[in-house]
């Protein structure tokens, strides 16, 4: 077997730990509104298929760049786009018997 | 660089190098642009459940938690044996490259199939968002509809993304039982390479997002 393949093999191992760990952690019982931290281990994994399969550290210096302006153009849709449901200030009003918002 | 050495170099490129490398460039860009595209995904999946966060858990309970794990490791599996194939080709070895290339369609397919049977499963519980006796009733009906419509959305537009994959696949195989790769020509199996592992990563970010976050709740 070569190295690289070693390699391959080796990070295949790690991804289905890390599938594990993340499977794992979804049978935990925690609060609603931290659930979507089960995406980190996701998120390691997507590096590794980066890094091992997709071999970034490799590409020339645009493909590298395209590589970093996906991910930033990513954080930027992401992070605008929750900006107002993550900021508003939601006021619950009492309604009376015909719909109307009582003072 | 003579054509013996480089017989698909295009004219308007330096060496093949140069080509080689603005091959894998526009690959990049490409998926930078899907990144956006999937992205939208993302935003909605996180949007909606902000808002609706009993129903949309709610709606992931009800998804198939076997069938997406495997689905989940047969697409780790297949980069892996993909990326395999690449290495191969890197120790002038097309016939290894082949091989490599019809397990990973094989394990494609195999992702597919079973895609499909959990559609059918789906809809055979009544899942599917328009229905008009949907599964989920009472006060998180309406967030669990928008968990179905996300998901039935998301898992089609990756299905035909697998689609396009396995077709580029079996067209690489086919190249390399040509004889078409070598150790000094391998560029389409490098591009081909980085659409395959892309869409594994789709996977690996829809996947928690389907089946893991809406359970334990």
């Amino acid at each position: 077997m070569s190295i690289g393949h070693r390699h391959l093999l080796v990070s295949w191992l790690a991804l289905l730990f890390l599938a594990v760990v993340e499977f794992g952690g979804s049978l935990i019982h925690f609060d609603r509104s931290l659930r979507p931290l089960l995406l980190l281990p996701a998120l390691a994994m997507v590096a590794l298929v980066g890094v091992m399969f997709m071999r970034v550290q490799r590409g020339v210096a645009p493909a590298r760049g395209f590589a970093l302006a996906g991910l930033v153009w990513l954080l930027l849709l992401l992070g605008l786009g929750m900006t107002d449901p993550l900021t508003r200030a939601v006021y619950h009003v009492r309604h009376d018997i015909t719909g109307n918002a009582a003072r | 660089m003579s054509d013996e050495i480089a017989p698909h170099l295009h004219f308007q490129y330096a060496s093949a190098d140069h080509q080689s490398d603005t091959a894998i460039v526009g690959m990049w860009l490409f998926l930078a642009t899907e990144v956006l595209f999937f992205g939208g995904l993302v935003l909605a999946w996180m949007f909606c459940r902000h808002w609706q966060q009993a129903g949309f858990d709610a709606g992931g309970r009800e998804s198939v938690l076997t069938i997406g794990t495997i689905n989940l490791v047969l697409l780790l599996t297949s980069s892996c044996v993909y990326s395999s194939g690449l290495v191969f080709i890197e120790l002038d070895q097309p016939r290894r490259l082949m091989q490599c290339c019809i397990v990973t369609a094989c394990l494609g397919l195999a992702f597919l199939v079973l895609k499909s049977w959990e559609w059918l499963i789906d809809i055979h519980e009544h899942l599917f968002p328009s229905m008009a006796h949907f599964k989920i009733i009472g006060p998180d009906e309406g967030g669990a509809r928008l968990f179905w419509s996300f998901y039935f959305v998301a898992t089609s537009l990756h299905a035909l993304h697998m689609l396009i994959g396995i077709v580029a696949v079996c067209w690489i195989a086919i190249q390399a039982r040509a004889g078409r790769f070598s150790a000094k020509w391998a560029t389409p199996v490098e591009v081909v390479g980085l659409y395959w592992s892309f869409v594994d990563v789709v996977w690996i970010v829809l996947y928690p997002l389907i089946y893991l976050v809406g359970r334990g709740t």
